[in-house]
């Protein structure tokens, strides 16, 4: 992958990959950029460009976490993202049990 | 809705209605034909029929081509309904609903007796204890119409009153549309400034309400589809809930950049339950189909 000089010309999914990986230790990372599902909406108006994802996150940090506070551990990990057009995530985050994964 | 105009019987004998007397009482029922086939009521919007006027022999002079459809009141079955399952014909025709003391609380016309009598066990359990059902077999409005009048007459001339349900103004009986709640605004008019610091206002306002939803558009029009979910959830769930409208600048100026320090939350729509966030879009559905946001309301 890039390094972080390029950072600019990866594409949003791939950084968003790459910060969840990295901050949560992810043992499944699944992102979709499903923006187009959104264009037309009224705060896209016609950049509806990498502004909306589908992320499922399977991590041991969720451990003991409920949800609000796994949701905001995503959101921390993406904060610039947020400040730079990411208008909205659906998020899927489960621990290894959760999903099976142990 | 259909107004069905009563005026009198001219001397031909031909079918028509009645026209009350301003002196006379007069008393209301309500019919719309229904379009679905289970679930309305019939209603009639702001009839008013005077049986007053009604005597034995203009009605007979009125029926001359009308035959009661139905057999008479003090000879129908009284059928009691207080248990759940309720066995009744889902026909079109008239019903009378009695009080377990025996009174009759309201003489009803419906396209599906049934399910009328289904709806207002359940809105007013406590006043229909038994009924009595007059199925119409060619359900046409006068047909119905007919048989209604005649139950009417009949119970008017054994009591000497008209059921409290009928009587004018009241709507003990009538579905009502249900009434939405109207948003939270923060402002009460358009760009005036807040007199209190808008953290907080919202600190404020998740803890004197119970659920409180900031949502992107209005609740009868929101403007996302994480939203629209929301409020149906919320909708779906019944709770008593209070909506925000984050986008709208004119009342609520500033509201969403401060909401999202506020929370430590940076998207919307955000639920409050309690004075605390409970999530957005995605929580409040896994909790919804996990049946534990019925829980979290209850407490």
């Amino acid at each position: 992958m890039g390094s972080r000089g390029a950072n600019v010309l990866l594409s949003r999914a791939s950084r968003i990959k790459t910060k969840l990986q990295s901050v949560l230790e992810a043992k499944l990372l699944e992102v979709e950029d499903v923006s187009y599902q959104h264009a037309g909406h009224a705060a896209v108006k016609d950049n509806a460009n990498e502004t909306h994802f589908n992320v499922k996150v399977v991590s041991g940090k969720f451990d003991g976490q409920n949800l609000v506070k796994r949701h905001r551990m995503v959101y921390d990990a993406l904060a610039d993202e947020l400040e730079s057009g990411l208008h909205a995530i659906s998020i899927v985050a489960k621990t290894p049990k959760e999903a099976g994964l142990d | 809705m259909a107004a069905i105009n009563l005026t009198l019987p001219p001397h031909t004998g031909t079918t028509s209605f009645l026209r009350p007397p301003s002196t006379s009482k007069t008393y209301t029922y309500t019919y719309t034909p229904s379009k679905t086939q289970s679930f309305h009521s019939t209603r009639l919007n702001n009839t008013h029929l005077s049986l007053s006027s009604l005597k034995p022999n203009n009605r007979r002079q009125l029926n001359g081509l009308v035959v009661c459809a139905v057999g008479k009141l003090s000879e129908t079955e009284l059928v009691p309904v207080e248990n759940d399952d309720v066995v009744v014909p889902s026909g079109s025709g008239v019903y009378a609903v009695y009080d377990n003391n025996g009174d009759m609380q309201f003489l009803g016309l419906s396209r599906n007796i049934q399910s009328s009598v289904v709806f207002h066990r359940k809105s007013v359990p406590h006043l229909c204890a038994s009924v009595k059902v007059g199925v119409v077999d060619s359900p046409d409005r006068a047909a119905l119409t007919e048989a209604w009048k005649s139950w009417m007459e009949e119970h008017i001339e054994a009591t000497g009153k008209v059921p409290p349900g009928n009587e004018k103004g009241n709507t003990t009986w009538v579905r009502q549309a249900p009434k939405t709640k109207a948003d939270i605004r923060l402002t009460p008019r358009p760009n005036t400034k807040l007199t209190v610091p808008l953290e907080e206002l919202i600190d404020r306002m998740v803890k004197e309400n119970k659920v409180v939803a900031f949502i992107k558009g209005s609740r009868t029009a929101p403007q996302c589809g994480f939203s629209q979910r929301v409020v149906g959830i919320l909708e779906t769930e019944g709770v008593d809930y209070e909506s925000v409208d984050v986008l709208d600048e004119e009342h609520n100026s500033g509201l969403r950049e401060t909401l999202k320090r506020y929370s430590n939350w940076p998207t919307f729509p955000q639920v409050f339950v309690n004075g605390e966030l409970v999530g957005g879009c995605d929580i409040l559905s896994s909790m919804h189909e996990k049946g534990e946001l019925a829980d979290l309301f209850k407490k």
